[in-house]
């Protein structure tokens, strides 16, 4: 039996499906339109849910399957389910498919957190078009993570703007328009020139490698160039030549860097996070974010390992900046929501931290960050969305003693919180101190200053800090004296509602489990950094 | 190549689709004369019908009538165009019985023709509500103002279309300067068509004025190159150019040209009545400004710095480069910048539009960089044909988005909107499907992809980038300095799509965030034709998108033809 046709239904049944309902729905009446609400979110929850079945069965199915391999033995460079069509023939743009222990976890990462998210904002207004819109995001995301061929890969990394574009002005806060602007151009600005990039190496490219395009003569295949690249790079020598190389490097971070966020091209985020409905930010943190990284991995990081090296000072240094600053911003905050938002900053620090070291534990630190932060971060939103859902606020001093009114949303919170600051037994806590010591093995390996070690520590702190305040502030103080929030204006305070504590059940639950399995997703990150470093860095840059 | 001789076997069929609309300009010259007026045979009582003068029937003194009829001519040429491309193009050339050659049918000047004729076919369609009409109580011929008046328009648009069909085909610069003065001078009118709006009349004597001046100085520099050739053949002035093109006066009559061309794609520093024309006039005409007349200015860019001043002829890069460069820098990045600050929706188009000049100068740029005497001349014309190929594209897919965005306004036009940006808020309440296609016109304009304006940009900066890198031999002891300036030219373009994302946005920010202005709250107004225009512009802007590769191979034999002439 083939299997390799099942990367189309993945993508393509969010895709059309959500659109089929969006055209469906554009011409019901408004009154219509509500009347649909709850069967359109029922239809998107079982399209997202027969999707989650799919990538859970490629998952255990990978081994028994012919033609596919098992996930942690993948050899580099070679693909599970891929699959291939002709797009564009004269150009040599492929409908090329395939996922490799790189981009299958985020797959499944993205088909985990739809449903989630779906219940999570079960009551979200406006449902007929909200709930579309929230799967046709996870279907471009998909698209993202499963391309192998640069054209396909561009084109629904920049689809993944529209559907986030409309959740944040249609769903958001007060400042939705300049948020969802920001958010926008921002990353368009950032992609184009990355595009700038990728087709300087188009043409750079030798004429006729594996699938090229039948007048161009290039291909758009991203296995085939990382391959030439390999052999290009052979040797000590630079693949395209030093100062190009280092450029079209540089080109291309630009965009990931702008995705990922770090820090000085951050200031989009924090904005879009905050006048986000919740759906969106769950999604965006737990997987948009993430798109920098895998594009990293998948890229500039495979064509370019000189220039990676070259400019491991300043990877490094970002990350620092991120992982500091962002942790240093986060004390000052009062709204809840851009509290979370600015530790995912820090967080995506720590990632880039991890790319910097050139190890393969380094990277699969960076690999278990990206997995663990895409299931802990969509829970600290889920919060931040009961909280503004049922107290109208996100002021974090607004209300006291939410243990006693609200203990459901309190235990969330401080479950989320916990988490996030990397409690032992939970799967931050992995991706953490795996980080550490890459970062040790890496200083002293390679003879940096110890002093690089003083921002990780610090953060430590910093990040227990203002986690543990904002808690005192919100659910513990108060004793029996409990505050409710002024906006709810003497009304009852409520707990959060039965859809919310299911998909916090369901983050909390997989939070542990891959807190204290964690190997179910890092045998084949491992696996995969073996293999990338034992066929691209080792031989190329030497040593490990 | 077959040689036909006018009024000669096959000369019909050959010209058939341009035949058609000639029949189409008749017809609409007829139809609102005709009435149920008799004629009585002489000492008889017998009363023949005449159809000329009388009292009108329901159906010609109809004042959608015209517009349909035309919409059906252009149609039709269209149709034909399009089938003389299945089973391979019978290339022909029309030549005087003393051996000149006038006009030659090759898939270059049907290709053109392919997009003049959808352009104007969706933009006749577009206007039949869009010109008032007042009641049809009064029968008689002369009450009929009206129709009439429509019949002018829509013999205007078709006069269009048969000058830009002349420029299409031309292969002698006298024939392409009459197609494009008869095309000028038919949108000169069209644009100052509704002359009871002050907008309408300034627009079109500024149109005309800047237009004329420039076709003088155009008309004045064809005549330096009759002075100094001999002859107005593509082939002989192309010839001529190989041997001597480096004299002053075929450079100066090149330059007075490009003023000429640089006005009608609406170039920078030509530009400055483009807006205002197409501010004022109604907006299916402004559509047409934007995407036909548009795409006969690169039409004639092409024939004269690629088939006359053609780079092969020159040493290393052509003459024009440098020249061209900057101005296509200048024009993309001032047309972004004013468009960023227009809050009319036409106004922004238009600086938009200009915009898009930019890019598609710096796609000709490219073409000249190569290095065409170092031997590669195989591999040159390769990266030519990529440009050429990407420039055709680009111009048969602005039909689709930019010809789209302007139908919407129309839309809102026929209802006194569509000058502010304001008029368009609330677009998504009062008619959603309305309000998506216009945004995905925008993101279309803007290059989002998956849609056709992604693929046209990025095949543009494709051309660029392969220009920039054709002298550059990969190895490790390449550097950043090697690869040629032009590929600055992508990067800047690029920069400027990015810039240009903010007044795109900002139209989707206003059709879904504003609420209608006061006095707009129901629903748009009805119009069957320019709704199915909207909808025929949408699916083609997705659909070039994602299944690309028919137009491009279209868009590439296209791209043979004129090189191929090389």
């Amino acid at each position: 039996m083939t299997t390799d046709w099942i990367s189309i239904p993945l993508v393509a049944l969010p895709l059309v499906s959500s659109i089929a309902i969006l055209a469906f729905v554009a011409y019901a009446s408004p009154a219509a339109r509500d009347r649909m609400g709850p069967s359109v979110r029922m239809a998107t929850l079982i399209f997202s849910l027969m999707m989650l079945v799919l990538t859970t069965a490629m998952f255990f199915g990978s081994n028994y399957i012919e033609g596919t391999k098992d996930w942690a033995s993948l050899s580099f460079g070679s693909f599970n389910y891929d699959f291939r069509y002709v797009w564009i023939e004269s150009l040599g743009i492929h409908w090329s498919v395939g996922m490799d222990a790189l981009s299958f976890p985020m797959v499944w990462l993205t088909t985990f957190l739809l449903p989630v998210t779906i219940v999570a904002t079960w009551n979200e207004k406006n449902a007929a078009v909200y709930f579309p819109l929230v799967l046709m995001m996870g279907g471009a995301l998909i698209g993202v993570f499963v391309a192998l061929d640069l054209f396909m890969f561009y084109v629904f990394w920049e689809l993944t703007l529209i559907p986030m574009f409309f959740l944040i002005l249609k769903w958001g806060g007060v400042d939705r328009k300049y948020a969802s602007q920001k958010f926008f151009i921002y990353t368009f600005a950032a992609s184009v020139i990355m595009l700038l990039g990728l087709v300087t190496v188009y043409f750079l490219q030798p004429e006729n490698l594996s699938y090229a395009g039948a007048w161009t003569g290039r291909t758009f295949d991203i296995p085939t160039l990382a391959d030439h690249a390999r052999s290009a790079n052979a040797g000590g020598e630079w693949f395209l030549g030093e100062s190009l190389q280092k450029i079209l490097f540089v080109m291309l971070m630009i965009g990931f860097l702008v995705k990922l966020p770090s820090v000085p091209f951050h200031t989009w985020l924090p904005d879009a996070h905050v006048q986000a409905p919740t759906g969106g930010s769950m999604l965006l943190a737990g997987v948009m974010l993430k798109m920098g990284a895998y594009g990293m991995f998948r890229l500039p990081l495979a064509f370019f390992p000189h220039a990676a090296e070259h400019f491991q000072f300043w990877l490094m240094a970002l990350g620092m900046v991120s992982l500091v600053w962002g942790a240093v911003v986060c004390l000052g905050q009062t709204n809840l929501k851009k509290m979370v938002a600015y530790s995912s900053v820090s967080h995506m620090g720590v990632i880039l931290i991890g790319i910097a070291t050139m190890q393969p534990l380094g990277w699969a630190a960076a690999l278990f960050m990206m997995f663990a932060h895409g299931i802990i971060s969509p829970m600290l939103f889920a919060v931040c969305g009961a909280f503004k859902h049922h107290y109208h606020s996100m002021e974090i001093g607004s209300m006291r003693g939410m243990a006693k009114h609200s203990p459901w949303l309190a235990t969330s919170m401080m479950f989320a919180w916990m988490a996030s600051l990397g409690l032992p037994l939970l799967a931050g806590f992995v991706a953490e101190l795996m980080m550490f010591l890459a970062l040790w093995h890496f200083l002293s390996s390679e003879g940096w200053s110890v002093l690089w070690m003083v921002g990780p520590a610090l953060v430590l702190a910093l990040t227990a800090a203002y986690y543990l305040w904002s808690m005192q502030r919100t659910i513990f103080e108060g004793g029996d004296e409990t505050q409710p929030p002024e906006s709810l204006k003497g009304q009852p305070v409520p707990d959060i509602d039965d859809a919310e504590k299911v998909a916090m059940l369901i983050l909390a639950a997989f939070t542990i489990l891959f807190g204290i399995m964690p190997w179910i997703a890092l045998d084949m990150m491992n696996g995969w950094t073996m293999a990338f470093f034992e066929t691209l860095v080792i031989p190329i840059l030497g040593g490990a | 190549m077959k040689q036909i001789e006018p009024f000669a076997e096959g000369f019909v069929l050959a010209l058939a689709p341009e035949f058609v609309l000639l029949i189409g300009l008749f017809t609409l010259m007829i139809v609102p004369n005709t009435g149920d007026a008799k004629f009585r045979i002489p000492l008889t009582q017998i009363r023949v019908p005449w159809l000329f003068g009388g009292k009108r029937r329901n159906l010609d003194s109809d004042p959608r009538l015209p517009g349909l009829l035309a919409t059906v001519f252009f149609s039709i040429s269209f149709g034909l165009t399009a089938v003389s491309f299945v089973n391979g193009m019978e290339k022909a050339q029309i030549v005087t019985p003393s051996g000149t050659t006038m006009l030659q049918i090759d898939e270059f000047s049907r290709m053109f023709e392919l997009i003049f004729f959808g352009a104007l076919a969706l933009a006749s369609a577009a206007s039949v509500n869009r010109l008032p009409a007042t009641s049809r109580a009064d029968r008689s011929l002369n009450g009929l103002y009206n129709n009439r008046r429509q019949v002018d328009f829509y013999i205007l648009l078709i006069t269009t279309g048969l000058g830009m069909a002349v420029v299409a085909l031309a292969q002698d610069l006298f024939m392409l300067f009459i197609g494009l003065e008869l095309a000028s001078f038919s949108t000169y009118v069209l644009v100052s068509f509704l002359k009871e709006s002050k907008a309408g009349t300034e627009a079109g004597m500024k149109y005309f004025i800047v237009g004329s001046v420039a076709s003088g100085v155009g008309l004045y520099g064809l005549s330096l190159l009759y002075l100094w050739s001999g002859s107005l053949q593509f082939t002989d002035l192309s010839a001529a150019f190989a041997q001597n093109g480096m004299e002053p006066l075929p450079l100066i009559a090149l330059g007075m040209l490009l003023v000429g061309f640089g006005f009608k794609v609406s170039a920078a520093p030509f530009h400055f009545a483009a807006p205002d024309a197409y501010a004022g006039a109604i907006a299916p005409v402004a559509g047409v400004l934007a995407t036909a007349s548009k795409a006969m200015g690169v039409l004639g860019l092409l024939r004269i710095l690629l088939t006359i001043a053609s780079p092969e002829a020159t040493d290393g890069s052509a003459v024009w480069l440098v020249g061209l460069g900057v101005l296509s820098a200048i024009t993309m990045t001032w047309g972004n910048l004013a468009a960023l600050g227009s809050t009319n929706p036409k106004r922004m188009l238009a600086y938009s539009s200009v915009a898009h000049a930019g890019y598609m100068l710096a796609a000709i740029t490219a073409i000249g960089a190569l290095n065409w005497e170092e031997g590669h001349v195989d591999m040159s014309n390769d990266a030519a044909l990529v440009v050429v190929t990407a420039l055709i594209f680009h111009l048969a897919v602005l039909v689709c988005f930019k010809l789209g965005a302007f139908l919407v306004l129309s839309l809102l036009e026929s209802e006194k909107g569509g000058h502010t940006l304001e008029s368009i808020g609330g677009l998504a309440k009062r008619d959603p499907f309305i309000a998506v296609a216009m945004f995905i016109f925008m993101m279309s304009l803007a290059g989002v992809p998956p849609l056709s304006g992604f693929v046209s940009k990025l095949l543009v900066i494709m051309g660029i980038v392969k220009a920039a890198l054709l002298d550059v031999t990969v190895n490790s002891d390449l550097v950043f300095g090697d690869i040629h300036w032009v590929w600055f030219l992508a990067l800047l373009m690029l920069i400027n799509s990015a810039i240009s994302v903010f007044y795109y946005l900002r139209v989707g920010l206003v059709m879904y965030f504003h609420d209608p202005e006061e006095g707009r709250e129901g629903p748009l107004p009805k119009g069957t034709p320019v709704r199915f225009a909207i909808i025929a512009c949408l699916i083609t802007t997705v659909y070039f998108g994602v299944g690309a590769g028919q137009l491009i191979a279209l868009c590439e034999s296209a791209a043979n033809a004129l090189i191929g002439a090389w």
